[in-house]
């Protein structure tokens, strides 16, 4: 059983952070994608379309962050709140970004279409953007209340 | 992975106008427009040549009967596994049989017969049996029936033609709404871009009457200066 808590601790050390990436990879494909149809169709602007596809890059910094936090020696005693907090503060990682990706390649889409909504049509984006700052934050705080490995 | 799969097509469209008849030309020509739906994969290319060779007038011959076109359908209709997309072509089919059963009543035909391929969807059976009412017992259920039949009987083509196209312009940006970067998306687009291209082609063919109507009048007397 001690066997077992330890490796969901590694799995939740580890998760924020593959989980943030896959969020990320996912999130800036889509938007990428986006901005690369826009340049398609549009004559100028491009540097603000693929600055808005990078929007959902930010989740793997903060999963990277969380795992640092959360990197001690990993004990039976440690083991599933390293596992609850890294991979719930992963999930919302993993789905802010996709979901972020989304509202970006909308941003685009849009954006496109109306230059002057550019700066509007970012506002969700950045709202996603701001749950996962919650999720961030708050994954650190309770990181402090661990015990250590003994 | 299959996560909104046309991002970058539907990107790379430029909008339609919210309004059908402020646009006196389509947003992009047919040959960037092909050229962008190169994205797509072999089996949407596939399915979209179908719905509109079903649906786009401009590839439907004029000797076309109404029982090929019918099997036509049929055949499409088999071939198309989305619902979505299977559901707006049955729309835009039996608003094709609503207005053709219009048109057959105003040109003095009689209750098409018993087993005749006439119409598609599922108002063929009803308009039979209400033939004899004025909209078919159908203005319920199709409102614009009766306007439709009205424009039709003061000889208002032009109209007819504004009304049934709004219809369908209209129907498109309804049912898009939820569809963003997929499949679906890409196709209400297309048929959208073919709408305006109707209307845009519709005002060419008015503007080149009024023209020639000019021209000849214009020339009068010397019309006949070399004969």
């Amino acid at each position: 059983m001690n066997e077992f808590i330890v490796i969901l601790g590694w799995l939740g050390l580890y998760g924020s952070m593959a989980l943030g990436a896959i969020g990320s990879i996912i999130g800036c494909a889509l938007a990428g994608q986006a901005a690369i149809g826009a340049m398609l169709e549009t004559e100028g602007g491009y540097g603000r379309y693929i600055g808005v596809s990078v929007m959902p890059s930010s989740q793997v910094i903060y999963g990277i962050v969380i795992m640092f936090t959360l990197q001690r020696e990993i004990t039976a005693v440690n083991g599933s709140a390293i596992f609850a907090i890294g991979f719930l503060a992963g999930l919302v990682l993993l789905f802010s970004a996709i979901l972020q990706g989304k509202t970006c390649a909308s941003a685009i889409n849009a954006a496109k279409a109306k230059p002057e909504i550019f700066g509007l049509s970012i506002a969700p984006a950045a709202i996603v953007e701001g749950f996962s700052v919650f999720a961030f934050v708050f994954a650190l705080v309770i990181a402090g209340g661990i015990p250590s490995g003994v | 992975m299959m996560i909104d799969p046309y991002v970058t097509l539907i990107s790379s469209l430029p909008p339609h106008t919210p309004q059908l008849f402020a646009t006196r030309q389509t947003p992009i020509s047919r040959i960037k427009l092909n050229e962008r739906l190169q994205m797509l994969t072999p089996e949407h290319t596939q399915d979209l040549a179908l719905i509109e060779n079903l649906v786009h007038w401009d590839r439907i011959a004029i000797s076309t009967t109404d029982e090929e076109m019918v099997r036509r359908a049929e055949e499409t209709m088999s071939s198309l596994r989305n619902q979505f997309i299977k559901d707006i072509i049955i729309w835009r089919l039996e608003e094709r049989t609503a207005v053709a059963a219009l048109r057959r009543k105003y040109l003095g035909f009689d209750v098409p017969k018993s087993g005749m391929r006439w119409g598609y969807g599922q108002w063929v059976g009803h308009i039979e049996r209400h033939w004899h009412e004025p909209t078919f017992a159908l203005e319920k259920i199709l409102p614009w029936l009766e306007e439709a039949r009205q424009l039709l009987n003061e000889k208002n083509h032009l109209g007819l033609e504004r009304l049934l196209l709004s219809l369908v312009w209209e129907y498109y940006g309804r049912v898009v709404a939820g569809h963003y970067f997929d499949f679906e998306a890409v196709v209400v687009y297309v048929l959208r871009w073919d709408v305006i291209d109707r209307w845009s082609r519709y005002n060419n063919r008015l503007a080149k009457q009024r023209l020639e109507r000019m021209v000849d009048s214009g020339l009068g007397e010397f019309n006949a200066i070399f004969a």
